[in-house]
């Protein structure tokens, strides 16, 4: 039973990575149609940005993570304007080949600053904390915090203000939404700055779990993806769902069937999932 | 006197004149980029550095020329089809006839695959795959010793250790660490021991907590992580987070400076290392100690402890060429290359065969040593047991 608890505990943290990755990829998708293959590079940058200021700049953590968000936030704004506002009407092949082109532009430009070596966020957060028999280091307590924290804002954001009722019609019926006087223009910019923020978020989580090196971003947007699938397209409560049902299945197959097979294994479920709900988990049929 | 003068003035610029101080080049194919670089990086820097100072020691002498050496290096990425196509432009395009480095298995054993037809010869590094120099290639040598000739030695010492139960913890489906925990097993099994588990990861991983959480379940008596540098660091730095307090036991070759990026020291502390007797400041030789400073001055950084492998690639072409006499007979410099005995520049302590660096096969052999993490530096504790005349005589029987 503590064997399970603890797998549990282990794939919740790489679930709540999974769920940040997933939630831009989904709220990106759900509004704009765009799959935004270059959201795992963009985390990348984010983690990268974190670990510079952290030790080049000397700055503390929580300031660095501050200014990487407010950059994530712009870089969000320019992805937008400069790379997918010009081909929102063309033929969605466009979208797709400058997603696929702005990714190999990110990548290239993450090696060009921050060089090829791995390098992982330094933390104060030592201690491990031994709840009868289940051990929690404390970071990854933090970082299971931090996601559960994220998506509360982001649920809130989305359901309770303005601006999230506006991004949801949007989402609903961009024409009924332009009659109703939402500005169709502005809405993009919000959803990729959210995005591309919370994407950071994710980045700083993995380079200070794990680490951050070129290729990492890659492997992180193919499971937001899956993650994206497997809780239904668009579905904010679907990649939440979807994000831990991947970390956690990761964990357990890895621990109880085989070590060599964890990723099929969790794509097997996924596909089983989906051969049951084709919609995804929490998707609408 | 006037004369005598002229003449020796004519003399001297006629010698001049013939013994022409010339440029050789030499290429290095190693992982510079990615999850290898860890070990083809300061492999192909100990290239640059040893030609650095051959030239600075008036370079290579074949009869009255003097030769310069001048290092053209790609990266191969470990990658086999990046390595083949680094190779191809170094011969084909670069006209290069002398190619060092080679990091990595996958990579190394696709150019071995085609570089006996070629008018080249191949020195490789730190690769550790036996099959590399099992298949009588003459224009091949490698430095490094075949991965289960350490992993031999490493089960004979944990044995000894009196571990009975121990897990394993590695990237199983590369080739030669698969063969080093085999070896390792052989002999743990001679002694009554067992592995109950054999756990895999790979090279992209960095959460092994799944894995090291089933381990502690089985409650084995040691741990032995078997891996890149990198995801080994993980392993010990999580091994402790979930509370294993076992003996851990590896085979990584990582330097402390690639461990303290991920792991404290205090995770780190009483962390064995079961390798060739690889470079480390603190058991390193007056050859290792000058080659650590020099390098740390160039790169500013410290050098992994596989570095060397390069290194001493370095002198050993230098000495079969001079004792060949020549750089356009490949075969020749071949031929040179498995009658050489050590040279004395280098930096790993070889355990010459006959004599000579390298045995019938093109394999050097180089003793095995157990190494310790304690207070933040690897220790050499002890030599572990390393019969290379015996190894040699084995690694002749395979096909």
């Amino acid at each position: 039973m503590i064997e399970i608890l603890q797998q549990i505990i282990n794939g919740m943290a790489i679930g709540g990575v999974y769920v940040l990755i997933a939630l831009g990829l989904t709220t990106v998708f759900g509004i704009l149609g765009i799959a935004h293959f270059a959201h795992g590079s963009v985390s990348m940058f984010g983690g990268y940005l974190t670990f510079f200021l952290v030790v080049m700049w000397g700055l503390p953590l929580a300031l660095a993570i501050l200014i990487a968000l407010v950059v994530g936030f712009l870089l969000g704004v320019l992805i937008e304007l400069l790379a997918y506002r010009p081909v929102r009407n063309a033929n969605h092949i466009n979208a797709f080949i400058v997603a696929l082109g702005l990714t190999m532009m990110v990548e290239g430009l993450n090696l060009e600053f921050f060089g090829h070596e791995q390098v992982v966020i330094p933390t104060d957060f030592s201690r491990v904390f031994n709840i009868g028999g289940v051990t929690i280091p404390e970071l990854r307590l933090y970082v299971i915090l931090a996601a559960a924290l994220l998506i509360a804002a982001m649920t809130i954001f989305v359901e309770k203000t303005k601006t999230g009722q506006a991004i949801r019609a949007v989402a609903e019926n961009r024409d009924a939404a332009i009659l109703m006087g939402v500005n169709v223009n502005t809405i993009p910019l919000v959803v990729f700055s959210i995005s591309t923020a919370l994407g950071v978020c994710a980045g700083v989580m993995v380079g200070a779990l794990f680490a951050i090196a070129p290729g990492i971003g890659e492997g992180l947007v193919v499971k937001g993806f899956a993650v994206l699938i497997l809780g239904g397209l668009g579905s904010i409560p679907g990649a939440v769902v979807g994000g831990l049902v991947l970390g956690i299945t990761e964990a357990l197959a890895a621990g109880f069937i085989s070590s060599a097979y964890k990723d099929v294994i969790a794509f097997v479920a996924m596909i089983l999932v989906l051969l049951v709900r084709p919609q995804g988990l929490m998707g609408k049929a | 006197m006037k004369l005598t003068t002229l003449t020796a003035a004519l003399a001297l610029a006629g010698t001049t004149a013939l013994a022409a101080e010339k440029t050789l080049d030499i290429g290095v194919s190693d992982a510079l980029t990615g999850g290898a670089a860890v070990y083809g990086l300061p492999q192909a820097n100990a290239v640059k550095m040893a030609a650095e100072e051959i030239n600075a020691a008036g370079g290579i002498k074949v009869g009255d020329d003097t030769y310069m050496l001048n290092v053209i290096a790609y990266d191969d990425k470990a990658n086999p089809t990046e390595a083949s196509n680094s190779v191809r432009k170094l011969i084909d395009r670069d006209g290069v006839k002398y190619i060092l480095g080679f990091c990595c298995s996958g990579a190394t054993g696709a150019v071995a695959s085609f570089i006996e037809n070629e008018d080249a010869v191949m020195l490789v590094g730190n690769a550790a795959e036996r099959s590399i120099t099992t298949r009588e290639i003459p224009n091949l040598v490698r430095t490094r010793p075949p991965a289960d000739y350490t992993g031999a030695a490493a089960g004979t010492f944990v044995a000894q250790k009196g571990h009975k139960k121990v897990a394993v913890l590695g990237a199983l489906d590369i080739g030669f660490y698969a063969s080093y925990v085999d070896a390792f097993e052989k002999e743990l099994e001679k002694a009554g021991g067992e592995i109950v588990t054999r756990e895999s990861f790979g090279l992209k991983d960095r959460d092994m907590t799944p894995q090291l959480t089933k381990i502690r379940e089985l409650g084995p008596d040691a741990i032995l992580v078997v891996g890149y540098v990198e995801p080994a660091a993980f392993i010990y730095r999580q091994a402790v987070e979930l509370g294993i307090d076992v003996p851990r036991f590896g085979f990584t070759s990582g330097s402390e400076e690639q461990f303290l990026r991920v792991a404290t020291s205090e995770q780190m502390e009483g962390v064995w290392d079961l390798r060739p007797t690889e470079l480390t400041l603190l058991s390193a030789s007056d050859n290792g100690i000058a080659y650590h400073a020099n390098y740390s001055e160039k790169y500013g950084i410290a050098p992994s402890p596989s570095s060397p492998y390069a290194y001493d690639q370095t002198y050993a072409l230098k000495d079969a060429i001079e004792a060949a006499g020549t750089v356009d007979d490949t075969e020749a410099v071949a031929a040179a290359l498995r009658e050489l005995p050590v040279p004395d520049e280098v930096v790993m302590q070889y355990l010459p065969v006959d004599g000579k660096m390298f045995d019938v096969n093109g394999q050097a052999y180089t003793s095995n040593g157990a190494f310790q993490w304690q207070g933040g530096n690897w220790v050499f504790v002890q030599d572990l047991p390393s019969d290379a005349a015996a190894y040699s005589a084995f690694l002749s029987t395979i096909d």
